[in-house]
């Protein structure tokens, strides 16, 4: 082997050092909060045909998006109209191309380097609004994409340079908060143009074909590496079944199917058989479905390691069109993420007794999003509040389950401090903490589900959101117990109390409270076999009460 | 007489300077090396002063940097701590913010809270976010806590309501209740520790600081009575993470100052360097055993940030601390650290470390692994007769053992393993070094740098090479580099408040008022330390963001006085797109954070000038042998000796200095001119 060798991992290391560099800018610029607390972007870079060579995710959800989204570009963008310099591409189709929901709005800008083009930097993130029926652009009752807002399909928001001044109109004149939007917009062309300027001092430095060598090497140490762990995991064919418990319109439970083929060299996932694609708003792209199979396997295969297109060489989707998890349009889809999380809740369920020492029981499996809007008290400004909110993980072979954590759909994902979230939005949050309600018994216990309760301050606001969870509990593994439930609940100024798991728009009045409920995750390992000390240190902190001790675990 | 003492894992140094009355320059530099004694630091340093006979009553200045802080942090090592909140957020603390870097891990494990849960507790108060009480506090409500963590053996309280920094009333008023009533704890409420908003944040910096409060006091009292026991009557100065010093009471009051103390003299020593020789934009770079630390320093000020994470790593959240740090970029690439192939082939340096014990493979104490130092043993820029100051070999068989399996797996030969390893490492430098520079607008064109530690000599000038900057400058006394910094520097108080407003003209008035009230704070606790108000100046910042912004962009105010919207609105845009490539005119600006800096000068010595060397330069001269330096080849190299070198002489690459603690290496199209004060200035040959 030659000293190239370093040449190219230097190259690659750069590369994601570049991706991190992207990845800052976003998150440090942007305005919609579910970019820059939650997090829900990604950045990534691709040699010029698409495939993927670093990316920095803050969310899961977009895995698979940063290549899939370059190569539909190319494809748009052929022979006949290819891209020029100075081009940037806008889309948020949700049904190819990496797409998820209208809300995730990809920006794609060629890099070309002494006339060649050479690379893609690329970043999708999640604007607070972008039109449609409902503020925050999620409808649980929409039935037909149009409603959930403006759809920028595969369009030039800069042309040679020069801003498309008639779509940032026609984006202005068609969302809610038009300047936190553009300001959203701007982040995402800056963040490209960051990366761009670096790739090309990458490549003026080591030269174009070195940097080519490195790309190439470094998709195929992806599959090698990739490939290696796949082989430790025992072959054969597993089968499991998942729901999706209501398609907003309070039909349901509907079957989600799944065959896993393990052989040496591939993992086939087999989504045939599941429902067909639903009424509302509950539906998952084939292409976002794509990303739950990547990542599922990436956390059997090569949880830690950077992702590139070689990592995902050896697995593979199978799913007819038309299903709850394969959609096509115009079937809506803004509450894409609660399919998303059963797709891999239903992959790891699946897998998990196969590998128990690398994946947990089941955690609390939604997002379990609400958007609150209203006009704000003091200063008389209209507001959406959209969150997302933690909950309890399942055990694992190593330890308890985590308490107030973010589901598998986030990653790098922050929660609204009450102390930020009061100013902006003027409500008032009354308690955040682990609730006790019970579930996720074993040797190693489920972590705690949480409350957030709020008050509304507003003289009139509307509360819509969706947690799935709440009817079937989170599951256990190897002997371990069934955790809790997903819910939220209105308590209204005379003390009646309303319970809620998928509704648009209820309206809320001053005074009202919001109760929202995260379960607890599933136990793993028989509950007899938890040392006692561990159980009565559970007791003193009250994570369990003294009837839960008693009765599951026999203590005192 | 000054003397400046830093507290390290392994010694404590104390650096002690004589300096002419009259001109102030310093004449003589003394050294004095202890070992730490754990759990009793303070006696490290009596050693040190007892080793070297040294009256303190001939001291005018004793100042003190220490890592007691960090490594009581990161070794669990404080005291047991009782936090008391308000009703309804207990848990803040352990849901922290619920974040899991480590994306596709599930079987993911959150850290464990400072705090176990039975030891939050809550009480009954509410403020808004518009500093309006809503429910009133009682403070005898805490009386069944306090006698709970009493039992349960805790030490220190930390108290953290909802909106304390709009409105500290419920914090103070709880504070001194429990001060009062129960003098046997140590007690901080977070306005005293910040006045920035997000609960988690500022609940885990006043834990964090509640934590460290009883071991910081216990040892900076025993510190204070036993210097005085040897006659020391002046004032003991701290150093601090802001890069300012300051006195021992107020660090006792809010102890998590101090925990960058270390790292900041550091990086400080780089100021008063640049001052000395009128360079004003530095990048300095210290590479230890075990990380490297890189810092920028424009216009002859290092950059403080406010938010500082403990313990962050790739896939972990670590805990944030809301206190002025001096902005440190490490990673763990330093000489120990270990090389290594992944299961696909990919080679790494870092961040394991083989640390001073065993150390790399070369030290032949039973270190395995091959590590960076190792890698410069094998290219020969480390001489073996002046490996490790010349007292010991490297071990060759340890060596080789070592490299083998690198070898073997890459169908490489030694002397291309040793390169690789360097080129990774420099290349983990390069990507640190920009994510101070680039990364934040500057251009490392503009800056020169600095190089300091056991190793920042040995990658200095291919690291300029690679970013183009036009010179590197080793230091003189790269070993107490750090007790430069902390004579240097001045006695600093930083007070940051958040406090949303827009930024127009007609808030002029609330934005002077709430500095102005700043100041006052400032006076007064500097005159408790007795310094006068005349003696202090200010600075003013102001932490700016586009109106829906989240995250802000420190820009510095001229001054108070004559505030003007558009100057501010202009510097702002610019800045902005300085930072992060673009600007949005015409979209209204708020302030988020208030930053007053409050500083009193200490009169300092300056550095002097050093005599000529009394060798030639060829004299100096003490082995000429091959040095490969990779991609400049492999050449016959000079080495030199630096204690033989002086003002004046100038040497052409390829060559190697050596001297005890480190070896600079100049590539073959590099030169080098000593200057006025015994540096080594490094350059590009015309």
């Amino acid at each position: 082997m030659s000293l190239n060798k370093f040449t190219s991992d230097i190259i690659q290391d750069s590369l994601i050092s570049i991706g991190e560099a992207m990845f800052e800018t976003v998150q440090r610029t942007s305005m919609s909060p579910i970019i820059y607390e939650a997090l829900d972007y990604a950045v990534g870079i691709t040699d010029g045909e698409g495939r993927l060579l670093a990316q920095g995710n803050g969310v899961i959800t977009f895995l698979a998006a940063m290549s899939l989204v370059v190569e539909e570009t190319l494809d748009r963008f052929g022979k006949d109209s290819p891209l020029k310099e100075g081009d940037v591409v806008m889309a948020n189709t949700p049904y190819v191309g990496g797409g998820t929901h209208l809300s995730d709005v990809a920006i794609i800008t060629p890099v070309f380097y002494k006339g060649e083009r050479v690379a893609f930097t690329v970043n999708k993130a999640h604007w607070t609004d972008i039109g449609g029926i409902n503020p925050g652009s999620v409808s649980t009752v929409s039935t037909e994409i149009y409603q959930e807002g403006i759809h920028f399909p595969f369009v030039k928001i800069k042309e040679e340079g020069r801003l498309n001044d008639a779509l940032v109109s026609m984006l202005e004149g068609n969302v809610r908060l038009p300047k936190s939007t553009l300001g959203d917009l701007f982040s995402g062309i800056a963040a490209n143009d960051v990366g761009a300027e670096r790739i090309i001092k990458l490549i003026e430095k080591y030269g174009l074909d070195a940097y080519r060598q490195a790309a190439r090497e470094f998709i195929e140490y992806g599959e090698r590496i990739s490939l290696k762990e796949l082989k430790k995991i025992p072959n054969g064919t597993y089968e499991n079944s998942g729901w999706i418990e209501n398609d907003g319109f309070g039909n349901g439970p509907f079957p989600l199917k799944l065959k896993i083929f393990i052989s040496d060299d591939q993992m086939v996932c087999d989504f045939t058989g599941s429902h067909e694609q639903l009424k509302g708003p509950l539906n998952l792209s084939r292409t976002g479905l794509e990303t739950a199979v990547r990542a599922a396997f990436k956390a059997i295969t090569t949880p830690t390691l950077p992702a590139n297109n070689g990592s995902f060489k050896h697995v593979k989707l199978v799913c007819p069109e038309n299903t709850i998890v394969s959609a096509k349009s115009p079937a809506p889809i803004s509450v894409y993420y609660e399919v998303f999380l059963a797709a891999i809740d239903l992959l790891l369920k699946t897998l998990g007794p196969i590998v128990p020492e690398k994946l947990p029981a089941g955690h609390f499996r939604s997002v379990c999003v609400t958007y609150i809007s209203g006009i704000h008290p003091v200063t008389n400004n209209f507001y959406v509040q959209a969150e997302a909110l933690s909950g309890g993980w399942g055990a694992c072979a190593y330890h308890d389950g985590n308490r107030g954590q973010f589901s598998y759909a986030h990653g790098e994902s922050y929660n609204i401090p009450a102390e930020t979230r009061e100013r902006k939005y003027g409500v008032l949050v009354e308690e955040y903490a682990f609730h006790n309600e019970g579930g996720g018994y074993g040797e190693y216990q489920g972590g705690n589900g949480q409350n957030l309760i709020f008050k509304v301050l507003s003289e009139e606001a509307y509360l819509t959101g969706a947690f799935l969870g709440y009817s079937i509990p989170t599951w256990g593994l190897k002997g371990g117990s069934e955790g809790s439930y997903n819910y939220f609940t209105v308590i209204r100024t005379d003390g009646v109390e309303e319970k809620y798991n998928i509704v648009t728009n209820v309206k809320l009045k001053k005074g009202d409270r919001i109760k929202l409920v995260t379960a607890t995750g599933g136990g793993y390992g028989n509950p007899q076999d938890r040392p006692e000390e561990k159980v009565k240190s559970d007791l003193k902190n009250g994570y369990i009460t003294k009837a839960q001790a008693l009765k599951y675990y026999n203590v005192k | 007489m000054r003397v400046a003492t830093d507290i390290g894992g392994t010694f404590t140094d104390l650096v002690f300077f004589e300096y002419g009355k009259n001109n102030e320059e310093i004449t003589k530099i003394k050294v004095s090396k202890s070992d730490t004694i754990p759990g009793e630091f303070e006696k490290g340093i009596i050693n040190a002063i007892k080793k070297i006979d040294l009256d303190l009553r001939d001291i005018d200045f004793f100042a003190h940097g220490t890592t007691l802080v960090i490594n009581a942090i990161t070794e669990r090592k404080g005291s047991k701590t009782g936090l008391i909140t308000t009703a309804g957020f207990r848990d803040v603390l352990e849901i922290a913010r619920g974040t899991r870097p480590d994306l596709y891990n599930f079987n993911f494990k959150k850290e464990e809270p400072f705090v176990e849960r039975y030891l939050r507790q809550e009480i009954n108060e509410r403020i808004n976010y518009l500093g309006e009480i809503v429910t009133p506090l009682n403070e005898t409500e805490v009386e069944p806590h306090l006698e709970n963590f009493w039992e349960e053996g805790v030490q220190a309280i930390a108290i953290c309501f909802l909106h304390g920094y709009k409105n500290p009333k419920h914090e103070k008023k709880l504070a001194s209740y429990i001060r009062e009533k129960y003098p046997q704890f140590e007690v901080i409420a977070s306005h005293e520790v910040t006045r920035e908003w997000r609960e988690y944040e500022r609940t885990s910096s006043t834990v964090l600081s509640a934590y460290v409060k009883p071991i910081a006091t216990e040892y900076l009292d025993n510190l204070s009575s036993n210097l005085k026991k040897l006659n020391y009557e002046k004032s003991l100065y701290i150093m601090q993470s802001n890069g300012g010093i300051t006195t021992v009471e107020d660090v006792k009051a809010n102890p998590i100052t101090l925990v960058e103390s270390g790292p900041a003299s550091g990086m400080l020593g780089g100021v008063v360097l640049g001052k000395a020789i009128s360079k004003k934009n530095l990048l300095v770079l210290d590479i230890g055993g075990t990380t490297a630390k890189c810092s920028l320093i424009e216009n002859g000020t290092p950059e403080i940030v406010t938010t500082y994470n403990i313990e962050k790593t790739k896939t972990q959240a670590g805990f944030p601390i809301l206190t002025p740090v001096i902005d440190i970029v490490e990673i763990g690439n330093g000489g120990g650290s270990i090389a290594w192939l992944d299961d696909g082939g990919k080679m790494h340096v870092g961040p394991e470390s083989a640390a001073a014990n065993p150390g790399p493979a070369s030290y032949g104490k039973g270190g395995t692994y091959f590590t960076t130092t190792d890698a410069n043993v094998i290219c020969n820029r480390i001489h073996k007769d002046y490996f490790l100051g010349g007292k010991l070999q490297p071990d060759k068989n340890s060596l080789k053992a070592a490299i083998t399996p690198l070898c073997d797996a890459l169908d490489m030969s030694e002397d291309e393993v040793a390169k690789g390893v360097i080129r990774v490492a420099k290349a983990n430098m390069v990507n640190a070094l920009k994510s101070v520079s680039v990364n934040k607008g500057h251009d490392p064109r503009d800056f020169s740098l600095v190089v300091i530690g056991g190793g920042g000599p040995l990658h200095g000038a291919s690291l300029a090479e690679e970013l183009q900057m036009p010179e590197v400058i080793v230091p003189l006394h790269a070993g107490v580099f750090s007790a430069f910094g902390m004579l240097m520097s001045d006695l600093r108080r930083d007070y940051i408040r958040t406090d949303v407003l827009l930024m127009s003209t007609e808030n002029f008035p609330l934005i002077t008022q709430i500095f102005k009230q700043m100041e006052r704070e400032a006076i007064i606790a500097y005159e408790r330390d007795d310094y006068q108000k005349e003696a202090i100046t200010f600075e003013y910042h102001l932490d700016l963001r586009y109106e829906s912004q989240e995250h802000s962009v420190k820009l510095q105010l001229a001054d108070l006085d004559n505030l003007e919207t558009n100057a501010i609105e202009d510097d702002f845009h610019q800045l902005h797109e300085k930072r992060y490539a673009f600007s949005m005119k015409g979209t209204k600006i708020e302030i988020v954070n208030y930053h007053l800096v409050a500083e009193v000068t200490v009169n300092k010595p300056v550095i002097a000038k050093v005599d000529k060397s009394s060798y030639t330069t060829d004299e100096a001269c003490i082995a000429i042998e091959q040095v490969d330096f990779d991609e400049e080849g492999i050449h016959e190299a000079k080495f030199y000796h630096r204690d033989k070198l002086g003002p004046g002489m100038q040497i052409v690459g390829p060559a190697i200095i050596v001297e005890d603690a480190t070896s600079t290496v100049v590539p073959p199209s590099y030169q080098v001119a000593i200057d006025d004060y015994a540096n080594i200035i490094i350059t590009r040959k015309q």
